[in-house]
């Protein structure tokens, strides 16, 4: 197969900017000192990488026990109480320890190279972004210890099962969603300003390749929801700790308030963690089959519209709580409404590829997995929409099987992709193809055992969150255990190609990859500390 | 080459896969209602709709795939707009979706007429467990897992139905149309049954409407859908459907035990009868959470064996029963359970394991303070 | 006027020519195209909200 690759471009026939030659301001920390100081945006964007991978594998390990558990019915490993522990923190790391870091740390890296930007705006900013990160996340995870446990309601933690019937810890939950939800909204306000101000000269909007596209608009919705997420849990906290009844329906409240301002935050959320997915396969699907991206200007316009639309579907996630008919009806429509722009998505990746001339590096391989494991969680997600049949399918393990579709071969095997892709330019080294390649086919493999055989277990009747299990789905879950090992130990291979490549291979000239067109491409590999300290020499490709 | 056919067969072994849901046990049943039916076909329709797209489009991928490598001496077109082509791929699908908003919205149209039901049954859900209410009936119940502890645990082997057999079913009509009025007693709970094509949350403070006509006699099991705490996964749901006039002698029989139960409050009860009866109530509701053995799980559930507190203040023990303790998982179950049950669950509480109290409280008691 | 309701409908629809979209680059104001788009919008909202309540009665 590697035979089929085609040779690298040659170091000779990449020239490099004014702007990659750096020079040294003034003495630096160095050490620990060193990154704990750090406004560079290189260096904050490799420290929310090696975070985000921390936290996919503790989240891993804790999916690990849930799947352990699962293998057979019967309980054998773990209780309920932990059971509940661990779905609920495996959800929580990683949506916001796991995929949300890992989006910011790429874009850390990249949007400053993208546009042509010596840095992020707002760099000391940058700086207190990442670091409020760990805090919140060893809070989140010393809950474990704490006498009744950690979190046990469910990462979408409704009430009242979060505030009279949770456990004491779930104050300190709350206290690190906090600091987790103001990193995100300091690193949105980050990356607009440095969008919209620090553009090289002569760059327009409909200049600017997808990945940053894609971050700025999902940079508005992270500032317009995190907030709301904020004043829910806020709301929990009070309840709690104040004796206020918000939720609480024996003092006036109402729960079902809290599923609307929840999910008022979760649907966009849930675009916040598949945006920046979209630009980062718009950027490898147009290198790697040496084409231009078919219709770019359509692209951003259903970003746009997939962003305003997410404001007004969060109802399907509620479809059974007793919504009138007025309201199932109207949230119906708007959600069938979204898949036609995703769906638009997705032709115009094929149409980049129709008549291209197609090589299959290992980003490569990881963004047209995408393209295909993501489209099928997009099917059952338009199956979900049709509200009657939701009425069956809800809270089941066909909408884990949905989720986890568009989350991990969806938002994560992007995020692989990127980091394949971007690799020559962070360690100027080409990553090793051929273990690329096991860690491909072995995720593959994996993600598909694990979560295609939950759709059945799904229809068939299983209810998400359960430790245990009538017979019937034994099989079924068998499966889906066994493909989550096999997942989880090849993303092992994950790390070691990441290691060996930092550490040496192949050298990477600074245009990688052939048929690459954006800035970055412009810096030599690895892109030194400083780089575009004086703007490059923009000139716009045609969209 | 090999790369490309290992990805047509991938995508043609999805399709296999997808395709032999049709197969037993591994699709969405098709029930026993007018509206489950319908409910299926929608989902069948949706289903073919998305495999007939998948087909196409991955089609067209993986021929270009195959078609454009590289290494067949691809040389890259330069073309990135075409605007009937898009016009096209936006509008096909909008149209697709006018066809599937139709017939559903019809669907959901009559999901939603509750009207003109025969019987009215309010389903309240409790951790972990499903109370039963025959409005207008007098008759009501409540229904917990009976799969024994053991099965779960793995000492003896599991039955037949492991996690989906409970003591008292809940019992309708074949042919009569019921309405469920949902509600809970603490936490958010989801009452569904497969077969019927209900589900409904029940949550605290609210009423929620279903309804359900079913056409066969049969025994449907369903279970709680809503993560509802520690044993969320320990409250199925049993419907046996009886034919009309079966269903009516079951309900006078019921009414007519309910009578008898009633007539029992004001006489005087021994301390073994009240023992006797209160430790099948214990068994059934409290111990999920305070244990068997009354010795509870800190700090949410506190031990109620040899806790000083409770056998000190005799007032207080009932009061907390009855009126639960607001702010934590403790139930008021004054309208739950009868006199006859309160006045036996407190009498076993204060003499169970070791807590020798030797109070007795009678029922005709608890009626006094119930009715203050 | 009518070019930019025009153009903000095309752009709902995701779809544009090229040459119409340098035109409306080089020779509308942003702030035309952003009110017209915000007021499209909620009349979006508005027309399936309508839909809805229609097809609820």
């Amino acid at each position: 197969m590697a035979s089929n690759l085609p040779p690298k471009p040659t170091l000779e026939h990449s020239t490099t900017t004014s702007g990659g030659l750096a020079h040294e301001h003034h003495e630096r920390p160095r050490g620990m000192l060193r990154w704990l100081l750090t406004t560079n945006h290189k260096e904050i964007g490799t420290l929310y990488l090696i975070f985000s991978l921390t936290m996919f594998f503790i989240g891993g390990i804790f999916a690990l026990v849930v799947r352990a558990e699962l293998f057979q019915p019967g309980l054998q490993l773990v209780q309920p109480e932990f059971f509940n522990q661990m779905t609920t923190m495996h959800g929580l790391i990683m949506v916001f320890g796991a995929v949300m870091p890992a989006f910011v740390g790429l874009a850390n890296w990249m949007v400053p190279l993208q546009v042509g930007a010596p840095d992020m705006a707002l760099p000391r900013l940058n700086n207190f972004s990442f670091w409020l990160l760990p805090v919140a996340f060893t809070l989140l995870l010393s809950t474990l210890l704490m006498p009744g446990g950690g979190p046990n309601f469910g990462w979408t933690f409704y009430a009242p099962l979060s505030t009279t019937y949770a456990p004491p810890s779930t104050t300190f939950f709350i206290l690190s969603l906090h600091m987790a939800g103001i990193s995100s909204i300091l690193g949105a306000i980050n990356i607009i300003a440095t969008i919209l101000n620090l553009r090289a000269p002569g760059m327009r909007l409909m200049d600017m390749p997808l990945f940053v596209w894609t971050w700025l608009i999902t940079a508005f919705l992270l500032i317009a929801v995190m907030p709301i997420l904020a004043g829910v849990i806020t709301m929990m906290l009070m309840d709690i700790n104040f004796g206020t009844s918000f939720f609480n329906a024996a003092g006036g409240g109402d729960p079902v308030l809290f599923q609307h301002l929840f999910w008022f935050f979760g649907h966009p959320e849930v675009y916040i963690m598949i945006l920046p997915a979209f630009g980062i396969v718009s950027a490898i699907i147009p290198t790697f089959a040496r084409k231009p991206l078919f219709g770019y200007a359509s692209m951003v316009y259903a970003t746009a519209s997939i962003a305003i639309l997410s404001f007004l579907v969060w109802a399907h996630h509620m479809f059974v709580v007793g919504l009138p008919l007025v309201a199932e009806l109207f949230f119906m429509f708007t959600t069938m409404l979204i898949a036609v722009p995703t769906g638009v998505k997705v032709f115009n990746w094929i149409a980049t590829l129709f008549q291209g001339s197609i090589t299959f590096e290992t980003a490569m391989l990881f963004a047209l997995a995408f393209v295909v494991l993501f489209s099928i969680g997009g099917f059952s997600g338009l199956m979900l929409a049709i509200a009657p049949a939701d009425f069956q399918y809800h809270d089941t393990y066909f909408v884990v099987a949905h989720f986890h579709y568009v989350l991990v071969p969806g938002a994560i095997f992007a995020i692989m992709a990127g980091v394949y892709y971007w690799l020559p330019k962070w360690t100027g080294h080409y990553p090793d193809e051929r273990l690329g390649r096991w860690h491909f086919w072995m995720s593959v493999i994996g993600v598909n055992l694990t979560f295609f055989p939950m759709h059945f277990s799904g229809l068939a009747g299983m209810p998400r969150r359960i430790p245990d299990y009538a017979l019937q789905f034994a099989d079924f879950n068998m499966v889906s255990s066994v493909g989550a090992l096999m997942f989880g130990v090849s993303q092992l291979l994950f790390v070691w190609g990441v290691i060996k490549c930092v550490r040496g291979g192949e050298k990477a000239p600074a245009k990688a990859w052939e048929g690459a067109e954006d800035l970055e491409w412009s810096v030599p590999s690895p892109a030194p500390l400083h780089t575009f300290d004086t703007p490059p020499d923009f000139k716009p490709v045609t969209h | 080459m090999r790369k490309t056919l290992a990805w047509i067969m991938g995508a043609g072994s999805f399709l296999g896969l997808a395709s032999s849901t049709l197969a037993n046990g591994w699709n969405m049943p098709a029930g026993v209602t007018d509206v489950s039916r319908e409910i299926y076909s929608l989902h069948m329709t949706i289903f073919w709709i998305c495999v007939v797209i998948g087909i196409v489009v991955f089609g067209v991928m993986f021929y270009s795939l195959f078609r454009y490598r590289r290494s067949r001496g691809a040389k890259s077109a330069n073309f990135h707009e075409n605007t009937s082509v898009e016009v096209v791929w936006t509008a096909v699908p909008l149209l697709i979706l006018v066809g599937m908003a139709l017939p559903a919205t019809a669907t959901l149209k009559r999901m939603y007429d509750a009207s003109e039901a025969d019987l009215d049954v309010m389903v309240t859900g409790q951790q972990w467990r499903w109370h039963y209410e025959y409005l207008g009936e007098n008759v009501s119940f409540t229904s917990s897992l009976s799969t024994p502890r053991s099965q779960i645990n793995g000492e003896e082997e599991k039955g037949e139905n492991y996690l989906l057999d409970v003591d008292q079913p809940l019992v309708l009509p074949v042919g009569r149309k019921v309405r469920f009025l949902m509600t809970s007693d603490d936490v958010i709970h989801s009452w569904w049954v497969p077969d019927l094509a209900v589900k409904q949350d029940s949550i605290p403070g609210f009423v929620n409407e279903n309804w359900v006509r079913i056409e066969e006699p049969g025994i449907y099991r369903g279970q709680c859908a809503e993560l509802c705490g520690k044993d969320h996964a320990f409250m199925p749901v049993v419907v046996r459907a009886l034919e009309g006039d079966e269903f009516d002698s079951w309900l006078a029989e019921r009414r007519k035990e309910a009578e008898a139960e009633a007539s029992g409050v004001d006489r005087e009860w021994s301390m073994d009868e009240l023992m006797e009866r209160g430790e099948q109530v214990y068994g059934a509701i409290c111990a999920t959470c305070h244990q068997p053995d009354g010795s509870g799980a800190e700090p949410t559930f506190p031990a109620l064996a040899g806790n000083e507190a409770l056998l000190n203040d005799r007032d207080r023990h009932i009061d907390v029963v009855l009126n639960g303790v607001s702010g934590t998982p403790m139930a008021a179950f004054r309208s739950n359970l009868n006199p006859v049950e309160l006045a036996a669950v407190i009498t076993y509480e204060r003499n169970a394991w070791g807590n020798e109290s030797g109070d007795v409280v009678q029922p005709s008691e608890i009626q006094a303070l119930l009715e203050q | 006027m009518w070019e930019v309701i025009k153009s903000v409908l095309a752009a709902f629809f995701g779809v544009q020519k090229e040459r119409q979209r340098q035109h409306d680059f080089q020779h509308g104001k942003p702030g035309a195209f952003i009110a017209v788009g915000i007021v499209m919008a909620a009349v979006l909202v508005m027309l399936v909200a309508a839909v809805a309540i229609m097809a609820a009665r």
